[in-house]
């Protein structure tokens, strides 16, 4: 099995563009990736957000079922598994890189931008503008950008993220 | 974590994805994203058939009737209160040390409730 090399890192609490109106405090960790497969790479990338591991294994079923219905690569070499789910309270967005590739099953992907929001009342109005938003950035050679970022910072920058360390 | 439970709240997750996938708005982002909402939700729905016949009979009903009635059929439980309805809990409910280990509802709006910490 040939591991692939990853770096990884989240921002549970996001702050996006200045236009945007989801600011928020922000925080991220950085953290190694070994999977090799597309479900042990979700589940593995979303050890990094604030949920139990109950709801850790329900949010991977949840976005393993959205990639088989439809695998979400907005780019080659750029999957972005995505969803909103009542299991969180608050937008997660985990970004990992792997040098060698991940199957996702027919394409190898690179990067990985998966986020999650959480099921509101006001309607899934938060969710959109994270798509419109990474819809954006990721045009106009940012895709590119990301594929070739070499930290985690330097992604983060393409996609207008501000990221501050964890607490 | 109940079989049940984890079933309804992938039930409700997935009928989340699939109303978002139907969302004009969130289609044309997706659609310029170069994927295919209508592919998705094709499929997403076989899915949740499959999924829905796997829930036992008399939670399935139920759930589809709160669903139809409020919209969301299962809702965490928020500093002990249900997040449906905001009604405060019997403290039994939110005492009891097998929460999440059988299938509960809030005695106020009847939605199915768990525990998320």
């Amino acid at each position: 099995m040939v591991l692939a090399n990853m770096y990884a890192y989240s921002i549970l609490n996001h702050k996006l563009a200045e236009e945007s109106h989801l600011k928020k405090q922000c925080s991220h960790s950085n953290w190694s990736v070994s999977s090799a497969d597309r479900r042990s790479a979700i589940n593995e990338l979303l050890a990094g957000a604030a949920v139990s591991d109950e709801a850790r294994e329900l949010l991977t079923i949840a976005l393993e079922t959205r990639e088989l219905a439809e695998p979400t690569i907005v780019h080659p070499g750029i999957a972005m598994p995505h969803c909103r789910s009542i299991l969180v309270d608050e937008i997660s967005i985990i970004i990992a890189r792997s040098e060698n590739g991940i199957p996702w099953p027919k394409e190898k992907v690179n990067v990985i931008i998966l986020f999650i929001s959480p099921v509101k009342p006001s309607g899934p109005q938060q969710h959109m503008e994270l798509i419109r938003h990474l819809a954006r950035y990721l045009r106009d050679g940012g895709a590119e950008a990301v594929l070739n970022a070499e930290t985690a910072a330097e992604a983060a920058a393409v996609l207008r993220f501000n990221i501050c360390e964890s607490e | 974590m109940n079989r049940d439970l984890e079933r309804l709240i992938s039930l409700h997750d997935l009928d989340v994805m699939i109303g978002d996938l139907i969302n004009k708005d969130i289609r044309r982002q997706e659609k310029r994203l170069g994927l295919s909402p209508d592919d998705a939700v094709t499929e997403l729905r076989k899915m949740r058939d499959e999924l829905d016949s796997s829930i036992n009979r008399r939670f399935r009903d139920k759930y589809n009737q709160l669903s139809a009635h409020y919209g969301n059929a299962v809702v965490p439980v928020v500093h002990e209160r249900c997040s449906g309805c905001f009604t405060q809990l019997p403290t039994a409910l939110f005492a009891s040390p097998e929460r999440n280990e059988q299938v509960e509802t809030c005695p106020s709006c009847g939605r199915f409730i768990y525990w998320a910490d």
